[in-house]
């Protein structure tokens, strides 16, 4: 009996494993099988024409490339700033808590909400149109937890001796700060917004009503009324109209270009992160 | 660093003013958001009452405005996914934390980070161009005569793929912190393996393993597109009996989904429907911060017991 229980338990378990592999391997096979073949040099360079049925996603791809670069350029001092306070300056262990149980808050707040956050505050109050801005800003609001969280996760494993050394050699407060903390978390930083701007290149949401069109932009030349287009929106798009056979395997292209560079993005992460954690364990 | 490593004083030099005002607002754009969904609602609680959260007629040509269709739908899409999700995704940290050997574990944790890393747009696609198909199928040929794939368990489905790797991820690390030689102990007194983890490691990981089921529950609460692209977007979905599961292979609508469609555009400029439609948000975003503070408080706690 319990030989029998044992060896269920073990079977369970492996079958578990095997399933979940079985699903991603289902996933990613199914997108890139019929992704692949619709990728060709035109489709990445050319613009879109008649409604997404013909020419390419060039478009799209500056469009989502221009919405992550001001998302990290936003955040990146939003995160900075918050991961500082919370490993240098704030003192109490209860608000540091405080702080982590903000970020873990904040990194769950789903991201239409941002969207509609996005419509009352660039709209509404300022009275923009869409803009590439209001989008960054808003993909940047959903990165910061993990900006955020990484950076904290690093100086919180900064071997104490070197902030003791600095003060002892007579450094003050801003003084560490600059040369040693942020020096020694810089690659925690690199790490968080890779893994950051993996989730918002994918990310429909926040943008839909704020920031993209499905066609019509190309390169913003102002912030007001200056949207641009974007990879999920298209498929977003083309994915409720996808009856028509040759839109199909549009879609299915451009869903594989953002597939491989979300995918992309946090592979490029993943080595700097085992390294990092590596430090902290060894360091 | 702890706090005998601090010699600093409470100086405030421009360092720490720059730090400071950048967490004041980080802080303070969350806290904004959340009075803007409460102030932007107000016309709507005034019209509509307690009406708002119990009525489940939404007709805005009529400003009739009741949520709890919208409701229902995001809590059963979201029960689904979660019901479905967790046996699984704690079965597969049974067998990562437990049966693998660390390599092998290392390999099987990072494809899991790579599912968890698709695009929802793309799980939507996927969900459009075959689930909505199967379950179109599965539903006619268990003899109901469905409208079309599109149904709150179609998401719930869809979803459950979802929040898998949350509950895989967070389930695992939660059974790798209980300590070896609990398991060395275990074994030691005779017990099998299978005995080992359900006896002891299982019950030592429960709250973090509870955390992370209802951090995947946060998740699937406001999931938005991929839910839109496959929930039907039928307004009125109430069930006969609160436990009925007539609705489910019907279309329905979550407060995301709303939230996602054109009515988000339509409402705009008018204050009445405008604050019905960020009221859904304000609906929203208190389920889900409840689910998360809940689960990000006993993460902790469960951090401190291991």
């Amino acid at each position: 009996m319990r030989r029998a229980i044992d060896r269920t338990l073990t079977i369970a378990g492996w079958s578990c494993v095997l399933f979940v592999g079985f699903v991603l391997v289902l996933l990613l096979g199914a997108i890139v099988v019929r992704g692949l073949p619709a990728i060709d040099w035109a489709f990445l360079t050319q613009p879109q024409r008649a409604g997404g049925a013909e020419g390419g996603i060039i478009d799209n791809v500056i469009g989502t490339t221009i919405l992550i670069a001001t998302a990290a350029v936003v955040v990146t001092p939003l995160a900075v700033g918050t991961a500082i306070t919370h490993g240098y300056y704030l003192r109490s262990s209860k608000a540091k808590a405080r702080l982590e149980l903000f970020l873990v808050g904040m990194s769950g707040i789903p991201s239409i909400l941002l969207g509609i956050f996005g419509m009352i505050v660039f709209v509404g109050l300022l009275g923009w149109g869409k803009s590439w801005l209001a989008g960054g800003v808003l993909l940047a609001l959903v990165m910061l937890p993990t900006v955020a969280v990484a950076m904290i996760e690093r100086i919180g494993a900064l071997p104490k001796a070197q902030v003791e050394a600095a003060v002892g050699l007579g450094m003050d407060d801003s003084q560490v700060v600059r040369s040693v903390i942020l020096p020694q978390s810089f690659g925690a930083l690199i790490t968080g917004l890779l893994l950051g701007l993996a989730r918002v290149a994918g990310e429909t949401a926040p943008i839909l009503f704020t920031a993209t069109v499905f066609a019509g932009a190309s390169f913003p030349t102002a912030i007001r009324e200056s949207p641009v287009m974007s990879l999920p929106y298209h498929v977003f798009v083309l994915a409720q109209d996808s009856l028509d056979p040759a839109m199909r395997d549009r879609v299915w292209g451009a869903a594989t270009v953002l597939l491989i560079l979300v995918l992309a993005l946090s592979a490029v992460a993943l080595p700097l992160r085992l390294r990092i954690h590596d430090e902290s364990v060894h360091g | 660093m702890n706090q005998t490593a601090r010699t600093h004083s409470d100086r405030w030099s421009f360092t720490r003013l720059v730090c400071a005002t950048f967490t004041g607002l980080t802080v303070g754009s969350v806290v904004l958001m959340a009075l803007l969904f409460a102030a932007q609602s107000v016309p709507v609680w005034r019209h509509a009452g307690p009406e708002y959260i119990v009525g489940g007629d939404w007709f805005y040509r009529q400003e009739l405005f009741g949520a709890a269709s919208m409701i229902y739908g995001t809590v059963v899409v979201a029960a689904i996914a979660v019901a479905i999700a967790t046996p699984l995704g704690l079965g597969a940290a049974i067998g990562t934390a437990e049966l693998l050997p660390a390599r092998a574990r290392l390999w099987v944790k990072g494809a899991i980070e790579l599912l968890a890393g698709i695009p929802s747009v793309v799980y939507g696609l996927l969900g459009v161009l075959f689930l909505r198909g199967w379950v179109d199928d599965a539903l006619r040929s268990a003899g109901y005569e469905p409208i079309g794939g599109d149904t709150l368990f179609t998401a719930g489905l869809l979803l459950a793929v979802m929040v898998l790797p949350t509950i895989v991820t967070l389930a695992d690390d939660a059974l790798r912190a209980v300590p070896g030689s609990q398991r060395a102990a275990a074994r030691g007194l005779g017990m099998t393996r299978a005995e080992t983890v359900l006896s002891v490691c299982v019950p030592q990981a429960g709250r973090g393993i509870f955390a992370a089921v209802l951090l995947a529950l946060g998740r699937a609460l406001g999931e938005t597109i991929a839910v839109f692209l496959v929930v039907g977007r039928q307004d009125g979905q109430w069930p006969a009996h609160l436990l009925s599961f007539e609705r489910l292979f019907e279309p329905g609508q979550t407060l995301s989904s709303k939230l996602g469609g054109a009515e988000t555009n339509i409402a705009y400029g008018d204050p009445l429907h405008w604050g019905a439609m960020v009221g859904l948000g304000l609906l929203l975003f208190c389920l889900v911060t409840f689910a998360s503070f809940v689960s990000g408080w006993l993460q902790k706690r469960g951090g401190q017991v291991a």
